[in-house]
Formats: structure tokens, C-alpha cells, sequence
């Protein structure tokens, strides 16, 4: 089989975001999705803009990948744009169409609403963009560890999103398989009305379903043959290792927060 | 003779609410180093032993003793580290994201330390010749190359049996020699007992003794030569004779002077070819 298929959007590197420490990485894009909504003023969103773009410049991702990654939340910045554009009525009015006027604060509200929506989504990007979704998994448990003494089950959770990710492509190939079984039973995937559309699906989700159990089932026979009982007493062959740059990005975004409390109106 | 590895007595099972038995009053025993083949037509309860031997499932009556000890639930996890099950599925025993991954569920499961699972995972991978797909994900890996992880996974844990469940049936021709070549090799080199159940009596004529199953009774026991002469009575129960076997008694019905005996299909066309010059 020839096909790399990526899950996620992952783009494989060497860079310094890449090496992070995904568990630094998932705080620092915690981080950033909290403070983003302290700017409030041209200096605030500047200095969040401008850590953005070095963190997505670091990545040496190449651009075009990651204007992919913002595409589909485009029309939803511009809408926003728009929307506080014409309904913001604060300050003096700069432009007039008709009915619509639009005003200064308007302007400004807009274009700071749009910015801070980009930034939310670049830096989660950049996240998905610069990690393996096995390495989200496991920074996700080993964040979540203490969770474990108030008995929530952080290992099997993380468990269960390894195993998932890991089918994704199992069953993506089986849905193609059954597709072309039902094509060749002359099933119609592609034209015909909605409602027959939506009739010609069934035809591959109830196989899908039942094919999916089925091996649910032989998995955890497998897994239990292969000595899995569960978290206790278990080792883990992946393991993270935090090292100073995980430190030093961190005390970036801590300098960042610092910055913000100051420059904000 | 030392003490068998492997030792049944009188295990009969069957499966909730179901009247019948799916496997009958079975014994048999296994020595170390061998390489057993359990064959038997779908429903010949072939597969319900696998899944007793390791704990899966419990008998109904009878004991299962391993390496001298009676199978129970305090002995049951040394067993599976023990004893590598391979099921039939590729995919659905693929555990990990990665090959490395994989093989090394198994180790983790077990507590093993993690500087001692890369020299593990190392050693397994090389024994199944797999070391340049160390980092390949499962759907990048052919369905014998998937079988090679399962079974490198098993050898991480230095198993003393490899039971295969119908482990080579959902495999191209290629696949499947590719596996049977690896445990073949695992089984001479390091005298890794095999316990080999299929309905498959091409592959099963390379082990060193069969046990044929039929209904969940064990219908005949003996070495593939005792056990080919039975003839049309496996093809009764629905397994299937080899080429080889299948032509040289229908040559010999027509006369032609074979040594008496079943043969591989090397070994017949060497019979073929040498009996003219015979004449």
C-alpha cells in the first residue's frame, strides 16, 4: 500500500516546535487561548499577533500549509467582520450607505474580534500542525495524571484515543471497500435525490457498524491474551522528556501574560 | 521423555446457553520443541482450545497443565506471558500506533522496565526480519507483515509456545509463507514449542504430529503420514487433502507404482520424475 495517509493534519519535521515537549505544547496553546481574550487594545493584539507568527515561523512549516489549515474558518472571520462592522455603533461615524452607517468602533471592534478568532485558530493549528496525534495522547495522560486520585480513568481514556486514532485508517479503508461492494451491487453513492442518497448510506453504515463491533470484540480478546489488565503495574514505552526549551517557551508565554496585564487598556 | 510442556485431560467446554458441546471430553499432550497441528472443519471446536489454553475461557470439566503447573486464575497471567497467542484477524490484534508500539504492548503490559524494552523490541524485531519497519503504522504493512509484529510481540516476552490460530488463513500465498517460514525457523533454532490450529492440511502436513478434530472430539492422533492414509474419512469432515496427497493416491489407483506413503509436493514430483529411470 502506497498511501501516507496523515492523520490529522500532522506535517512532519524537525524544527523546535516540532521537539517540544507536546505536554509543554498543550500548555502553551492552554495558555494562549486564555489570555488572547485580555487584549483589548492595538498594542495588546500586536504583541499576541507578533507570538503567533514567531511560533508558526519556528515551526518552518511552510506557509500554504497552515493558510489550509485557516481556510475553512474564513468565512466565519469575515461574517464576524462584517457583523460588527455594521452593528458596533460607538464613536464617530466614518462611512454611510444608506441606512447602514458604519462606525470608528465598529471599525476597531471588528477587526479586533476577526484577529483574535485567526490567533485562536492559527495557535491550535500550529498544535495539531507540529504534533502527533499519539503525542497529544500522551501528553493529554500525563497532564491529566493527578486526575487519577480522584479515580478518573486517565490511562484507559488515553487508552481509548490511542486505539481510535490508530483504527481511523483501518476503518477509512474498510468504508472504501464496502462502498465499492455495495457500488457493484449497484448502489448509487454519488447521484439520485437526498432522500435516496441518505438510503444508499445505510447500505455502508450498517455494515460499517457491525464489522466495527466485530473487531471491537477480537481486540479486547487480543488484548487480554497479550496480558493487558488494565493501568496497574504497567510501564510505558513512550516516554516524555522535558528539557529546558520546554521551560523556556513556557516563561515565554508567562512574559507574554505579563506584557499583556500591562500594555491592556 | 521429559515432562510435556503441554498437557490436556478430559477438557470438555461449551459456550453459554448453548445444550451442545463445542468441545468434547479432548485430551492430548504437547512436548517441548514440537510442532504440533490441530486441523479440523469450521465448528470442530479447534479454536475454542486455543482460547482455553491461554484463559480466555474456562472448561467446563477437565485441567489444562502448563510448563507442569495446573491453568488457573493465579497461574493464568505467567501463561500468557508465556504463551503468544496469533489470531486469524491481522488487524484486529494490531494494538499500537506504530510497529514498535505494538511489540511493545505486551512488554508494558508485563511491568517490563523501559531501557529493557528497546533491547527487547530490537531483538524481536529481528528475528522476524522486520527492522526496517520499525516505525511504519499498521495500515503501511502488508496482512504477513502485520502476522511478523504479532508475532515479534510474542517473542519480546521470550515465550515458550506460539499457538496460531488460523494465524496464516486471511493471507495471500506470500503472507502466509512468509509466517510459516519465521515459525519454523523460531520453532528449530530456538526449540519454541507450535501449536498450529487450521483447517489447512497443506500447512499442517509440516508439523510433527496432528490432531485431527472433529464435532469437538478429537477424531484421530498421529504423524502426517498416519494421518493422510485416512484418506476420504478427512475429506468426510470437510477438510480438504492436499494436491500432492490427492494425486499420488489417484495415481496410484490407476496403477502407477508409488512407494506407498503421502507426499509432499516436492517430494511427489521427485517420486514422478525418478520412477521412469526406475523402470
Amino acid at each position: 500500500m502506497t498511501n501516507h495517509l496523515i492523520i490529522g493534519q500532522y506535517v512532519p519535521g524537525h524544527s523546535v516546535i516540532h521537539r517540544l515537549d507536546p505536554r509543554a505544547k498543550l500548555l502553551i496553546v492552554f495558555a494562549y487561548v486564555l489570555i488572547v481574550f485580555l487584549a483589548n487594545n492595538a498594542a495588546t493584539y500586536a504583541l499576541l499577533s507578533l507570538f503567533a507568527f514567531a511560533f508558526a515561523a519556528l515551526s518552518r512549516i511552510p506557509f500554504s500549509f497552515i493558510a489550509r489549515g485557516l481556510k475553512p474558518i474564513l468565512w466565519v472571520v469575515l461574517f464576524t467582520l462584517l457583523l460588527h462592522l455594521f452593528m458596533t455603533k460607538e464613536g464617530d461615524v466614518i462611512y454611510q450607505i444608506g441606512a447602514l452607517s458604519v462606525y470608528e468602533g465598529g471599525i476597531k471592534q471588528g477587526v479586533f474580534i476577526s484577529l483574535r478568532f485567526l490567533l485562536l485558530v492559527l495557535m491550535t493549528t500550529m498544535l495539531t500542525l507540529t504534533t502527533t496525534p499519539i503525542e497529544v495522547t500522551d501528553g493529554v495522560e500525563s497532564l491529566l495524571g493527578p486526575l487519577k486520585k480522584m479515580r478518573v480513568p486517565v490511562h484507559e481514556l488515553a487508552l481509548m484515543m490511542a486505539i481510535s486514532l490508530r483504527f481511523i485508517p483501518t476503518l477509512m479503508e474498510e468504508t472504501e471497500k464496502i462502498m465499492k461492494a455495495q457500488a457493484a451491487r449497484g448502489v448509487d453513492f454519488s447521484g439520485g435525490r437526498f432522500s435516496e442518497r441518505m438510503k444508499a448510506i445505510v447500505s455502508l453504515l450498517v455494515p460499517l457498524f457491525i464489522s466495527s463491533f466485530k473487531r471491537a470484540d477480537e481486540l479486547a480478546t487480543a488484548m487480554e491474551a497479550r496480558g493487558y489488565r488494565g493501568g496497574e503495574g504497567r510501564t510505558k514505552f513512550r516516554q516524555l522528556a522535558w528539557k529546558p526549551v520546554d521551560t523556556v517557551f513556557l516563561a515565554a508565554v508567562a512574559l507574554l501574560f505579563a506584557l499583556l496585564c500591562l500594555l491592556r487598556s | 521423555m521429559a515432562e510435556p510442556i503441554l498437557s490436556i485431560e478430559g477438557v470438555s467446554f461449551r459456550y453459554p446457553n448453548q445444550s451442545d458441546y463445542a468441545v468434547q471430553n479432548v485430551s492430548f499432550t504437547a512436548e517441548r520443541g514440537e510442532w504440533l497441528a490441530i486441523v479440523g472443519h469450521n465448528g470442530s471446536g479447534k479454536s475454542t482450545i486455543a482460547r482455553m489454553l491461554i484463559g480466555l475461557l474456562r472448561p467446563e470439566r477437565g485441567a489444562i497443565r502448563l510448563f507442569g503447573r495446573l491453568l488457573n486464575d493465579a497461574t493464568v497471567w505467567e501463561v500468557r506471558r508465556r504463551v503468544g497467542l496469533v489470531f486469524q484477524n491481522p488487524d484486529n490484534q494490531f494494538v499500537g500506533a506504530t510497529v514498535e508500539d505494538d511489540i511493545a504492548f505486551a512488554l508494558e503490559n508485563n511491568g517490563i522496565p523501559r531501557l529493557e524494552m528497546v533491547e527487547r523490541i530490537r531483538e524481536a524485531i529481528r528475528q522476524v526480519h522486520m527492522e526496517p519497519f520499525l516505525h511504519y503504522e499498521p495500515h503501511r504493512l502488508s496482512g504477513g507483515q502485520k502476522q511478523r509484529v504479532a508475532i515479534a510481540g510474542i517473542l519480546a516476552l521470550r515465550p515458550d509456545m506460539i499457538i496460531l490460530d488460523e494465524a496464516t488463513s486471511m493471507l495471500d500465498p506470500r503472507g502466509r509463507e512468509e509466517v510459516l517460514e519465521t515459525v519454523r525457523r523460531l520453532n528449530r533454532q530456538q526449540r519454541i514449542t507450535v501449536l498450529s490450529i487450521t483447517h489447512d492440511l497443506e500447512e499442517a502436513a509440516k508439523a510433527d504430529r496432528l490432531i485431527v478434530m472433529n464435532k469437538g472430539e478429537v477424531m484421530a492422533e498421529g504423524t502426517p503420514e498416519q494421518i493422510f492414509r485416512l484418506g476420504s474419512k478427512l475429506e468426510r469432515i470437510g477438510l480438504d487433502l492436499p494436491f500432492a496427497v490427492k494425486m499420488g493416491s489417484r495415481l496410484r489407483e490407476r496403477g502407477i507404482p508409488l512407494r506407498i506413503g503421502y507426499f509432499t509436493t516436492e517430494e511427489l514430483v521427485e517420486e514422478l520424475w525418478t520412477l521412469y529411470s526406475k523402470k
